[in-house]
């Protein structure tokens, strides 16, 4: 998109009227902060940053933009790990952070209306007097913003219970690109017509700016209970997660870790996980007191017939809290083993655990870079974390091409490039692996009907046919592989 | 070598299972540039719902398209062919203790997977297990040009790409014909009990209200004819706790049959049947805050003829009076259907969708109940 410098000029001088003085930054160390996203390898300077405090700027803004045809780019709280919210060389980056008001929280109807800026865990916060909670939970819950989780269908430790970020959205306020007010859902249990609600979970910041949403929010469970189990063998950790699953148990949260990331975890929270087992499992069940006691007992015997050589259950907060904080530094413990890491988010069927842990094992050794793995096991969301050093000729893209052979390798296992972090500018290589030329013609015919300019996010999540074409794109489905027979890893 | 395994695991019965995949395609595209539309059918179940397409239309029918292709319980998921018999899933899945958590009605039991999926209809189960485009995990399709599509997987996570699964919630075939689907499945809880209260609507919304933020396992609410009846579902001790706790807030209660809620879901109630009854031959479905309140226009005997679902959230009533209901509706921020009419949607969001018909269907080879042309 080429952008025309009067039209900017022009632009800037609307924004600068629409917006307080500090809403809009143009000089470069204001702007040094929003080069970047959580993918913190890719990186671009954005042209102008515009901080609107309310829906109406929003709309001002995006109209703006639009009569003038520069870009937007929206962002939240910058966590995002696929590079969604890079910015564009001549385009306005419009930030929601300053957007941060809870607005209704409802008791009986159990939901709470805010507006996008609002981080993940303030929502708990400020539902937690009235004993409610919002369940989906991101690693990044302390800092990302609920219209960026709206944005990437962020999910978390308990999703496979509890629902992705979609499971838990009732209704969202969306300024499309022409700055129309899109009214989806509500404080309401469905809605008539094709799903728009579920269209916009998800499609990272390319239909529309969220300005404001309101979230399902569910009661504190009665009482938990957090079981640790250590393995020898990977396959046997794999099999009990199948396992307590076909048993018709929906643990809160099921959470695994290789050696390499239990070790890593283990130095670094001293979360008192084994240092010899090959893999670790937390299970986290909620409900009634006498749920529970019936579950752990049934879990515990799943996890010793599935050769569990330690299990320890714990019922008291501060032991959970422990087991927990091994898992939720895993990725910074895992940062120190080597200067970079980059990590990967494919997710599988979950019966295709151990398969897919020795595909990982082979491809790893191929191109002598080590990998720790660290997994949402309970819905098959993998986290492997390629370590690198980028200062090193040739490593970064080395990391990029193993972290595509993997996510290649989920295709192939019946699952998807992408389980949580979203495509961004990251994973549009792989898309082309994972869908046909009529599929994505049909994504950018979707685009272009809510956003026909082109002006919202433009570059990613979908890649151009012409990219993939030049990509010589090795289109695969469900396992179905032109020429299965040959071997390609 | 990387696993290249095809849809696994195929332990049900493989009767009575076509693959019509080509001859649907290939009906599609020569139906393009015809003139004459598609109007895409699986049983007619859902026939009294919407108006009737005007014009002339051929049917496309999935009734013979049919087929488990793929269940695994221990993933929770299941992937069957869009014609197949919603009956037939419910007992594939009954019989391995797993269940559909949205609870569809099923009118008909010639009632597809389908039209399910474009009718986009939750049952008594909504509020707490979670609507039909929340168990939506991949669909394949065919657009308007004819292309065989597939969207979303059979993974809990994926956000590759737009929610085009989710989306054909809903979508009443004006997005294309789907032709298989992959659901997330619930394991069936191990104890389900029906507790019924005699109270007023007024009482019982106040009821629901209180309960709402308790963590009890609910899993069905319902007011009629001045009774409250209550579901829970969960594991004996968690099911036998509530009880207890239940009766002790709300006061004597009556166990009841669990046939109750199939009654209600595949709306076999006595309630349901009335055009014959001197009430009004309109049937309004109206979703609301769960908490909002009655509509003044029923008072005394009048309140006869309402229905209460989702703990407040969903009311029906028959009523003549339509401008009286959708004012109401509108004032307490809800929306309301009469069946057998339009769907109602605002004009806006009409214009939005009807673009993204046009994205999937440019030529409008499909026809659908579904109308953008008209308003509320
Ligand atoms: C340490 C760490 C741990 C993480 N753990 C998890 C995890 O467990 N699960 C998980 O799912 N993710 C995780 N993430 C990724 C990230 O936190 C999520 O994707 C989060 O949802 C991004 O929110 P944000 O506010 O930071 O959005 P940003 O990064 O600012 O933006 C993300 C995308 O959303 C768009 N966007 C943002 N706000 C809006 C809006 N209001 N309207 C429209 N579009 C918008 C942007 O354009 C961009 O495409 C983690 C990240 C880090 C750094
Ligand atoms: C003799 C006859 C005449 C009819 N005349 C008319 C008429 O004039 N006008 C009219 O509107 N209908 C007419 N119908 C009914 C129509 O064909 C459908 O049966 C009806 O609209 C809904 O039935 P269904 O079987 O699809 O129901 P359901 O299976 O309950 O489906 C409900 C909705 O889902 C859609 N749908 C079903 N399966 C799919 C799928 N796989 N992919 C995408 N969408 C799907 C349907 O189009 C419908 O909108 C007639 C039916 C018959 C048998």
């Amino acid at each position: 998109m080429d952008v025309n410098k009067t039209d900017q000029r022009a632009l800037l001088k609307e924004l600068k009227k629409i917006l307080p003085v500090d809403g809009v930054i143009t000089d470069q160390a204001g702007l040094k902060p929003y080069e970047t996203d959580g993918l913190t390898a890719i990186k671009e300077m954005p042209w102008v940053v515009a901080l609107p405090e309310n829906e109406q700027q929003v709309v001002r803004i995006v109209k703006a933009c639009a009569r003038h045809s520069v870009p937007i780019i929206p962002r939240g709280a910058g966590t995002g790990l696929s590079g969604g919210a890079r910015p564009h060389r001549e385009g306005v980056v419009l930030g929601l952070s300053r957007m941060t008001e809870i607005l209704d929280v409802d008791c009986v109807g159990r939901m709470a209306r805010v507006q996008p800026g609002v981080r993940n865990a303030a929502i708990s916060e400020a539902a937690g007097v009235h004993g409610l909670y919002y369940a989906p939970d991101p690693s990044s819950q302390i800092a990302c913003s609920i219209g960026g989780n709206v944005a990437e269908n962020a999910g978390g430790v308990h999703c496979l219970k509890y629902g992705l970020t979609v499971n838990n959205v009732l209704g969202v306020r969306l300024v499309t690109s022409t700055g129309e007010i899109l009214k989806l859902g509500g404080a309401l249990y469905d809605n008539p017509g094709p799903d728009l609600l579920a269209l916009v979970c998800g499609s990272e910041g390319m239909l529309g700016i969220v300005t404001e949403v309101t979230v399902a929010l569910l009661p504190h469970p009665q009482a938990k209970t957090v079981l640790m189990a250590a393995f020898k063998d990977i396959v046997d950790a794999g099999d009990a997660v199948a396992n307590i699953i076909a048993e018709g148990i929906i643990p809160a949260g099921m959470e695994m870790m290789d050696q390499q990331a239990a070790t890593a975890a283990e130095q670094f929270a001293k979360a008192g996980y084994p240092l010899d087992a090959a893999a670790i499992l937390i299970i986290e069940l909620d409900g009634s007191e006498a749920e529970l006691r019936d579950q752990a007992g049934r879990v515990g015997r799943l996890l010793n017939s599935h050769r569990a050589y330690q299990v320890v259950r714990a019922d008291d907060a501060a032991t959970q809290a422990r087991i927990w904080r091994g898992r939720k530094s895993a990725f910074p413990a895992v940062g120190r083993l080597a200067p970079d890491y980059l990590c990967m988010d494919g997710t599988i069927p979950r019966h295709k655990l151990a398969e897919i842990l020795m595909q990982i094992h082979r491809i790893s050794e191929e191109e002598g870079l080590s990998v720790a793995n660290v997994f949402h096991a309970a819905d098959g969301n993998l986290h492997p974390l390629i370590l690198f050093d980028a200062n090193i000729p040739g490593q970064t893209d080395r990391a990029m091409a193993m972290g595509a052979r993997i996510l290649e390798c989920c295709i192939l296992a019946g699952g998807t490039i992408t389980g949580e972090h979203g495509v961004g500018v990251e994973k549009l290589d792989t898309m082309c692996v994972q869908f046909s030329s009529e599929e994505l013609r049909q994504f950018h015919r979707l685009k272009e009907a809510m956003d026909p300019e082109g002006l919202l996010n433009p570059g990613k999540g979908i890649p151009t046919l012409t990219r993939c074409g030049e990509l010589g794109g090795m289109h695969v489905h469900s396992g179905r592989l032109p020429f299965p027979e040959l071997e390609r890893f | 070598m990387c696993i290249l395994e095809d849809y696994p695991f195929q332990n049900w019965s493989a009767s009575d299972v076509a693959d019509l995949s080509d001859a649907l395609t290939q009906q599609v595209q020569d139906a393009r540039g015809s003139g004459v539309q598609l109007q895409i059918a699986g049983s007619g179940s859902r026939i009294g719902w919407l108006p009737r397409a005007q014009g002339a239309f051929q049917t496309i029918d999935l009734c013979g398209h049919t087929g488990i292709l793929s269940y695994r319980p221990d993933e929770l998921t299941l992937t069957a062919r869009a014609g197949t018999r919603l009956v037939e899933i419910e007992a594939a899945l009954a019989d391995r203790g797993q269940m559909l958590a949205f609870e569809p009605p099923i009118f008909d039991p010639a009632g597809t997977l389908g039209g399910m999926v474009a009718a986009g209809l939750s049952g008594p189960s909504r509020p707490w297990l979670g609507a039909v485009r929340d168990s939506m995990l991949g669909i394949e399709m065919i657009n308007g040009a004819g292309e065989y599509l597939r969207f979303g997987g059979q993974v809990m996570k994926n956000v590759a790409g737009y929610d085009v699964s989710r989306l054909q919630t809903g979508a009443w075939g004006t997005l294309g014909l789907l032709t298989a689907i992959t659901l997330r499945v619930h394991p069936i809880w191990p104890k389900q009990t029906t507790l019924v209260f005699n109270m007023q609507a007024q009482a019982a919304l106040a009821a629901c209200a209180k309960i709402a933020g308790q963590a009890i396992p609910l899993t069905g609410t319902c007011w009629h004819e001045d009774k409250l009846y209550l579901r829970l579902g969960g594991s004996e001790g968690a099911v036998r706790g509530a009880r207890t706790a239940l009766v002790n807030e709300l006061s004597s209660a009556a166990p009841f049959g669990d046939q109750f809620w199939g009654d209600l879901r595949d709306h076999r109630l006595l309630f349901f049947d009335q055009p014959q009854s001197d009430w009004s031959s309109t049937l309004w479905r109206v979703v609301t805050p769960p908490g909002a309140p009655l509509p003044t226009f029923l008072r005394g005997d009048d309140i006869l003829p309402l229905l209460i679902e989702w703990g407040g959230g969903l009311r029906w009533l028959y009523h003549d009076d339509e401008a009286a209901v959708k004012a109401y509706a509108q004032s307490v921020g809800g929306w309301c259907w009469a069946l057998g009419h339009p769907l109602p949607t605002e004009a806006i969001q009409r214009r939005y969708m009807d673009r993204l018909r046009q994205a999937f269907d440019p030529e409008q080879v499909f026809c659908s109940p579904l109308d953008f042309t008209h308003g509320n």
